[in-house]
């Protein structure tokens, strides 16, 4: 009973946080809000008229929402970066991250699912997908293993920084013998969601651009590249907008994270490069199309090698000592590498999956306006969440907001 | 004491992994190699099936052949030609017909387009004396009903096909009783090849796509 | 009514919808708003589903829409005034939640395809015919192709797309026939599968794609709900009720064996055909994904697929495998035949040859 009047306590002061603020904090989510706005009308749009308001068609019939999918799992499981340190190995340079780096994952998360439903020709029949009165293709479809896991990765997500803040917010510490498992657990399964996801494409012998076994390991590279890299530009906003400490030394070991992933992550661009392009086979006309165009039709062109080049730029630039611990550079090449690895994970990734076609004809894709629109709306809708988990766990953590402590 | 939890913990998990793993082998229901075996297998005791293409082949007028061991039916083909029987026309030999001026002209639209001139004419395959039926190549007589006789004289790959129901579409249904055309229901016997048109679909939306 | 895997609601119990109006403040005696004829052309899916709306419903049901059934919810419990419209919501709520066709007993099958029948026929008046015929045992189907003879005249496609109520408005179509050049071997990526000029052209010769019903498919591997299987006959279906529309069998299949509806599909009235199955060619609706059955409303009765009697050259083949008389046997047995991306180990059942 107790319980129930702290829980009702915290959900009342987290409301009251997060609907008070400063001005920017306001014109922020009022900003997000106007955007989801938008994204909820072309979704409306879309749910009136079919698939077919998107770019996507018969030969490609993925498009910029498993993209983004596909790239944002990677953003969920890179929190787990800096869980596993500090829950497990007790480094408490990351402990003031971590609770930022599982917001970013729940957000993450929340928009992949989002994702993946705009991605659906049919959302009213979902239930079909829920075990019990659904029917789930388990384990043959890894779409179903995905739904679990990324569904799992939320729950645990969720539940270890609710326990935490939980505790905190009643003066109480938080005991380790609860949230080491759970820790412990999440660790395996971040490596897991990405996996996952990889072998959903992987597992396509239809598909020999992602038929390949490099896939995995190059998701979980730039994964723990673009995940953390976000969560130090998170930092960096949150660190000078908010009363919340971040040291140095933490943005610095994140960078460490990022910049050996980054490398990693290159090498393997050279290897796959290598594959394909050194003993060309017709399995490799799709990495062509990417790289160098086929028959005249060149659409990816302009954002793979811009990608590549910032990927490369960023590595660079975050190798060298001298450059990476200047944080404004720091930032920049952390924004970089981002981007860079958006759209290489993304359409980069998706797109020439089905180019050339199954016999060999191109049909090129080009997201319309209302697809843009949902995107952004779901990027916003992420934002949002993630400002109003942010904004309590700071509250909390920096024990401004406390059970029984704001009397009312 | 701490390190043991966690290597405890460490093993827990891992064995966890390990199980998921070796638990999610895709299910296999078939246990063929491969399809062929899986048919031989199958058919082993075969023992017929309701289907049949019976109620299809109702109106078709038939005629059961046997060829090595295939039995079949194909259409019948006397009653389809216009003119037939030959003989209440030609009444009297070729050579008397063609000088009566007062007799209507026949056959004029008859070109022939198949093989060349050196190997076939109309007298290959009709008879002068016997105008109701053909005439194989030493002068056996064909009834037009079995025309295929006729052409397998030649055309020996296409006839070992038909047989097995590679060349000749199929009448009816799939299932048995198997009838299939003849070679003249396809083929005109005097200008055997099919004609060049244009195709009954075009797809402007696949055009667009691939602009 | 027991066991069944559907949910249902008995709507029909409800007593007190008997006046009251559509909004036009009139009872419904005199309320014309329900009496307008739709003379427009309709869908596929509308045909089947749509319930004659004006503007009121129309934008409840767009917002409704965005919850799992309140679509069927809003209109069985808003004002309801005649007992056809409460029989078309009930069966709108029983559709929404009906199972899997796969795991139906053969009852519920009978149903499912009743109620869609009575559900056509409220919506246009008119009778349709629709099998929920299961697969024969001792039957497994095949298919052969013999590329010297295909002429490249599409009959195939055009019969396709007519006997199988495939939207007319994006102009899908199955089939697709590869015009490939002599000399250049099995060239798809040159190939032109959609040519219009006379044919055949010289030169050239003619190669027919479709699903191949792949005895083990990839496609039913990926699907994440099941809504799509092999048949016992070797027919791989789809279930377009229980089909989510993700798209992942089209990722799966190596051959473009398979079609998503993008938008709502449509079919003049007229030109809908009327003789279906429940697996086959009934209407279907946007976001889900349809394909070849090998004209399972024909083949199960034992005819052949609608491009095999369209063919006028004979190069279609079909038949059952396991009858070791039959002429797909022979032609397996006979000629050399091949499969496509055969090194994919998808166990195609569709066959080419040559003469």
């Amino acid at each position: 009973m107790k319980r129930f009047k702290i829980l009702k306590s915290l959900v009342i002061d987290s409301i009251r946080t997060t609907t008070h603020g400063s001005k920017k904090y306001h014109l922020w989510m009022a900003f997000l809000t106007f955007v989801m706005l938008i994204g909820m009308y072309c979704y409306s749009i879309q749910l009136k008229h079919g698939l077919s308001v998107t770019g996507m068609s018969d030969s490609v019939s993925w498009g910029l929402y498993i993209s983004n999918f596909t790239f944002l799992v990677g953003v969920a499981a890179a929190a787990v970066i800096l869980v596993m340190p500090t829950y497990i190995l007790k480094d408490i340079d990351f402990k003031q991250a971590v609770l930022i780096g599982e917001g970013i994952a729940v957000s993450a998360l929340i928009m992949c699912l989002a994702f993946v439903v705009a991605d659906m020709g049919g959302p009213s029949v979902l239930w079909h997908m829920i075990p019990g009165i659904g029917v789930f293709n388990f384990p043959n479809s890894m779409l179903a293993w995905d739904v679990i896991a990324l569904n799992g990765y939320l729950f645990i997500n969720i539940s270890i920084p609710f326990y935490i803040l939980f505790k905190l917010y009643q003066g109480k510490k938080p005991n380790p013998k609860v949230y080491i498992p759970g820790a412990l657990i999440s660790v395996f399964w971040a490596v897991g969601i990405h996996l996952v996801t990889a072998f959903l494409y992987q597992g396509l012998q239809a598909r020999p651009f992602w038929n390949n076994a490099l896939l995995g390991p190059r998701f979980l590279a730039s994964a723990f590249a673009a995940g953390p890299a976000l969560i130090i530009i998170v930092l960096a906003i949150i660190r000078t907008y908010t009363a919340f400490k971040i040291e140095d030394k933490t943005l610095k070991k994140i960078a460490l994270v990022v910049t050996v992933a980054a490398q990693i992550n290159l090498i393997m661009l050279v290897s796959e490069l290598f594959k394909e392009f050194y003993a060309p086979t017709h399995h490799s006309e799709s990495a062509y199309y990417l790289f160098f165009g086929l028959h005249g039709k060149t659409a990816l062109l302009p954002w793979i090698w811009s990608a590549i080049s910032m990927n490369v730029l960023a590595t660079i630039v975050l190798s060298i000592h001298k450059l990476r611990n200047n944080f404004k550079v720091l930032f920049f090449a952390c924004a970089l590498l981002f981007i860079a690895i958006w759209i290489e994970k993304g359409f980069g990734l998706i797109v020439p999956g089905f180019i050339p076609g199954s016999y060999g004809k191109i049909v090129e894709y080009t997201p319309t306006g209302i697809e843009i629109g949902v995107t952004l709306g779901i990027w916003a809708m992420g934002a949002f969440v993630f400002t109003i988990l942010a904004k309590t766990a700071i509250k909390i953590e920096t024990s401004e907001m406390r059970y029984k402590k704001l009397d009312y | 004491m701490k390190n043991k939890y966690h290597i405890k913990l460490y093993f827990a998990s891992s064995f966890m992994l390990l199980f998921v793993m070796l638990s999610s082998c895709k299910e296999k229901e078939e246990k063929y190699h491969s399809i062929i075996d899986k048919i031989e297998v199958e058919s082993k005791d075969y023992h017929g099936i309701s289907t049949s293409s019976d109620i299809y082949l109702e109106d078709l007028k038939l005629i059961e052949i046997t060829e090595g061991e295939h039995t079949f039916l194909i259409p019948e083909r006397k009653s389809k030609i216009k003119s037939y029987s030959c003989i209440e026309c030609h009444t009297e030999p070729l050579e008397k017909l063609q000088n009566n001026k007062k007799l209507k002209e026949a056959h004029w639209d008859i070109k022939l387009i198949h093989a060349d001139k050196n190997t076939l004419n109309c007298a290959t395959c009709h008879s002068g004396n016997d105008m109701n039926n053909l005439k194989s190549l030493t002068d056996r007589k064909i009834s037009f009903n079995l025309s295929y006789k006729l052409c397998m004289q030649c055309h020996s790959k296409e006839f070992e096909d038909w047989k097995g129901g590679a060349h000749g579409k199929r009448l009816g249904g799939w299932a048995q009783p198997r009838a299939s055309n003849s070679c003249v229901d396809c083929h005109n016997p005097h200008k055997p090849g099919f004609e060049t048109r244009f195709p009954s679909w075009y797809n402007t939306k696949t055009e667009e796509e691939r602009k | 009514m027991e066991n069944k895997k559907w949910f249902s609601l008995n709507l029909s119990n409800r007593k007190k919808q008997s006046i009251i109006s559509c909004g036009c403040e009139k009872t419904t005696e005199n309320c014309n708003h329900n009496l307008v004829k739709d003379t427009e052309q309709k869908d596929g899916f509308e045909q089947v589903f749509d319930v004659k709306m004006n503007r009121r419903t129309a934008f409840k049901k767009l917002t409704a829409s965005l919850l799992i059934g309140a679509g069927a919810v809003s209109t069985s419990c808003s004002v309801i005034t005649d007992d056809d419209t409460k029989e078309k919501a009930q069966i709108d709520w029983e559709e929404q939640f009906k199972g899997n066709y796969k795991l139906m007993t053969d009852d519920e099958k009978n149903a499912t395809v009743n109620r869609l029948v009575r559900s056509y026929e409220l919506r246009t008046g008119k009778t349709i015919s629709m099998s929920s015929k299961n697969a024969e045992e001792d039957v497994l189907f095949g298919y052969a192709f013999n590329i010297s003879k295909c002429k490249g005249y599409m009959d195939c496609v055009s019969a396709c797309v007519e006997e199988n109520n495939q939207d007319r408005n994006s102009q899908m179509q199955y089939i697709r026939i590869h015009e490939m050049e002599d000399g250049k071997g099995l060239n798809f990526a040159e190939a032109d599968d959609n040519y219009y000029h006379e044919v055949p052209a010289k030169g050239h010769f003619y190669l027919g794609t479709q699903c191949f019903h792949c005895d083990n498919p990839p496609c039913v591997e990926v699907c994440p709900v099941k809504a799509t299987w092999k048949e016992d006959d070797g027919i791989v279906v789809i279930d377009y009720d229980w089909c989510v529309g993700c798209r992942y069998c089209m990722a799966a299949c190596p051959y473009d064996g398979r079609r998503f509806n993008w938008s709502n599909p449509e079919i003049p009235e007229e030109e809908v055909n009327k003789e279906q199955h429940y697996l086959g060619n009934r209407l279907r609706k946007k976001g889900v994904m349809e394909k070849c059955t090998f004209c399972i409303q024909r083949s199960r009765k034992g005819k052949n697929p609608a491009c095999v009697d369209a063919c006028p050259t004979g190069a279609r083949i079909f038949g059952n495998l396991l009858d070791p008389n039959s002429t797909i046997r022979w032609v397996l047995e006979n000629k050399k035949v091949f499969r496509l991306k055969e090194d994919l180990g998808t166990e195609p059942k569709f066959w080419y040859f040559m003469d």
